[in-house]
């Protein structure tokens, strides 16, 4: 019977059915039709019919899955599509690489954004390549990628041609950077020795004091409510500050006196000399100051780095609503760390820092106003 | 494959990451961490050294490395370099003066070759600040559509409110995510 050569388990218990239709046939040519007989035909035609549509479908199934597979692996799955495809786009590189040669004329910026789509290409293609080894023979993923990281090089050269990269040489000066010429693959364009444009610009705007010599400065709350304030470059001058600046960024001040009110973040000083700072905040560091004294009330900790012959004391400023702005500011006023500065560069614990010491009570300012 | 393939089935298996965040001094590396654990953030000290913190995010272990900016401390910088996934670089956006040092200072550490496969996210933080710049200004500032090396992205942010610090972490671990656990 030729049902039976496509017996799978889904299919055992029609046959069992099969079986005893079988059964039936016989019974039905001996027995000579009888009603009972008549109803065992027709449940056999009935089962047969269904039995061969089940096995219709199933080699269609069969079929259909047989030729989807062979498309799928013929297209993607063979080394022979993996080659031509591979040499296709490599070919079209190639091509590509040696028409940016010939376009000299072209801007040095559009040069290396053409150096940049075809790094962009060659990396797709090691990606098809990694996503093939799979079903390439270790031969074949060897060979592309060879050629892979010949491609590399050239874009490398070209790239190197069009800016090329620093020499090393010993300086005769110490560099501060620690930027050394590296023989990484970084792909970076070599720094420009000047500021950029936009470094340049803002460097010079939305300071609040700057550049000012031998004058009084003052600011109200209403100006400094949570701001951040900048002072650079003055000489001989006071800064009074009343009110709550959110940060303070300071540099190169000479011969000044700045006081302010409770800075809620931190105050950044840098390049100081023959200053005194009155002030409060949350945290302090000063970098490069020299022969300068701080009345410092700090609820974290103050930090002195490069920084010699400067005196600390306690705060001691007062103006009308001091203790108001204390409360805006969410200074803590009964915790101030004055006398516990870290210097950076003195780690150790058990011999005091020379760069900083504590004020003398007996030489300490008591009144600034007078 | 190779080693490299077994290390990053291990990786995938502990499903961790290290984290480096560097930047000038001030710039609130240690603020943006002790936020991110919920710490208190008024009684932070200019770090002496470097603090490490693990946060769980999105199943990953997140091992973040924040170490201090002096100047006297960036030379050290490098014994931190070692099997880094992803740097994060915080600046100070108020503090318009150094930014020639912080550009100087990130351009270095993305020439280092033991960064070379990390991911870059460039906190643009005190964003809570009305003097600070904008994170378009520090992208320029910065020039980093420069950067060819590393994936990067830049996040305008403010460690003492909060703001963005969860979306610029979400970024760094997913393409973290994506560059190594993903791998087969």
């Amino acid at each position: 019977m030729l049902i039976t050569k496509y017996v799978t388990p889904e299919l055992s218990r029609d046959l069992s059915c099969l079986k005893m239709a079988d059964t039936g046939d016989v019974c039905l040519e001996e027995a000579n039709v009888t009603g009972k007989d008549v109803n065992f035909t027709q449940k056999k035609i009935h089962v047969t019919e269904r039995l061969q549509r089940r096995n219709d479908e199933r080699e269609a199934d069969i079929e259909k899955r047989k030729a989807m597979k062979e498309e799928k692996s013929a297209a993607h799955e063979s080394t022979d599509f993996f080659i031509e495809k591979f040499a296709r786009t490599k070919n079209e590189l190639e091509r590509k690489l040696e028409d940016e040669t010939d376009t000299a004329s072209a801007s040095k910026a559009d040069q290396l954004l053409y150096c940049d789509t075809i790094s962009a290409e060659i990396q797709k293609l090691q990606k098809f390549l990694t996503d093939s080894t799979l079903f390439l023979p270790s031969f074949e993923v060897q060979k592309a990628q060879a050629v892979i990281n010949k491609l590399q090089n050239d874009v490398q050269q070209k790239r190197e041609q069009l800016v090329p990269r620093k020499k090393f040489a010993f300086k005769s000066k110490k560099k501060q950077t620690t930027d050394k010429p590296l023989p990484t693959k970084a792909e970076h364009k070599p720094d420009v020795s000047q500021p950029n444009e936009t470094l340049r610009n803002i460097d010079f705007c939305e300071c609040n004091f700057k550049d000012l010599t031998s004058q009084t400065l003052t600011k109200g709350p209403d100006d400094l409510n949570q701001k951040d304030v900048a002072l650079s470059k003055l000489t001989d001058c006071t800064v009074k500050l009343y009110g709550t600046p959110g940060a303070i960024h300071i540099s190169s001040l000479e011969n000044c006196h700045v006081f302010t009110g409770p800075v809620s973040g931190s105050v950044f000083i840098e390049g100081c000399q023959n200053c005194v700072f009155v002030l409060p905040c949350q945290q302090l560091r000063v970098h490069s100051a020299y022969d300068s004294q701080f009345y410092l009330h700090v609820t974290s900790r103050a930090i002195i780095e490069d920084s010699s012959r400067v005196v600390f004391a306690p705060y001691n400023w007062s103006y009308e609503g001091l203790d108001e702005h204390y409360v805006v500011s969410g200074l803590d006023k009964s915790r101030n760390n004055w006398d516990d500065i870290d210097d950076f560069n003195w780690l150790a614990t058990d011999v005091h820092s020379p760069n900083w010491s504590v004020l003398e009570e007996d030489k300490r300012v008591k009144c600034w106003e007078a | 494959m190779g080693l490299l393939t077994i290390l990053k089935k291990m990786k995938e298996k502990e499903k961790e990451m290290r984290l480096l965040m560097l930047g000038l001094d001030n710039a609130g590396k240690t603020t943006i961490l002790k936020k991110y654990n919920g710490e208190d953030i008024d009684t932070i000290s200019p770090t002496l050294g470097f603090n490490i913190k693990t946060l769980e995010h999105k199943g990953y272990k997140l091992n973040i490395w924040d170490v201090g900016g002096q100047k006297s401390l960036r030379s050290y910088w490098r014994n931190y370099f070692e099997s880094t996934d992803g740097l994060i670089w915080v600046v100070d956006c108020a503090d318009r003066r150094r930014l020639a040092d912080c550009k100087r200072e990130l351009d270095s550490l993305l020439m280092e070759e033991r960064l070379a496969g990390a991911t870059l996210l460039v906190f643009a933080n005190k964003q809570d600040l009305p003097g600070a710049l904008p994170s378009h200004d520090i992208k320029e500032a910065l020039e980093l559509d420069n950067i060819k090396s590393h994936h990067w992205l830049i996040q305008g942010c403010s460690a003492v409110t909060g703001e963005n610090l969860l979306q610029g972490v979400d970024w760094i671990t997913n393409d973290i995510a994506s560059r190594i656990f993903t791998m087969d």
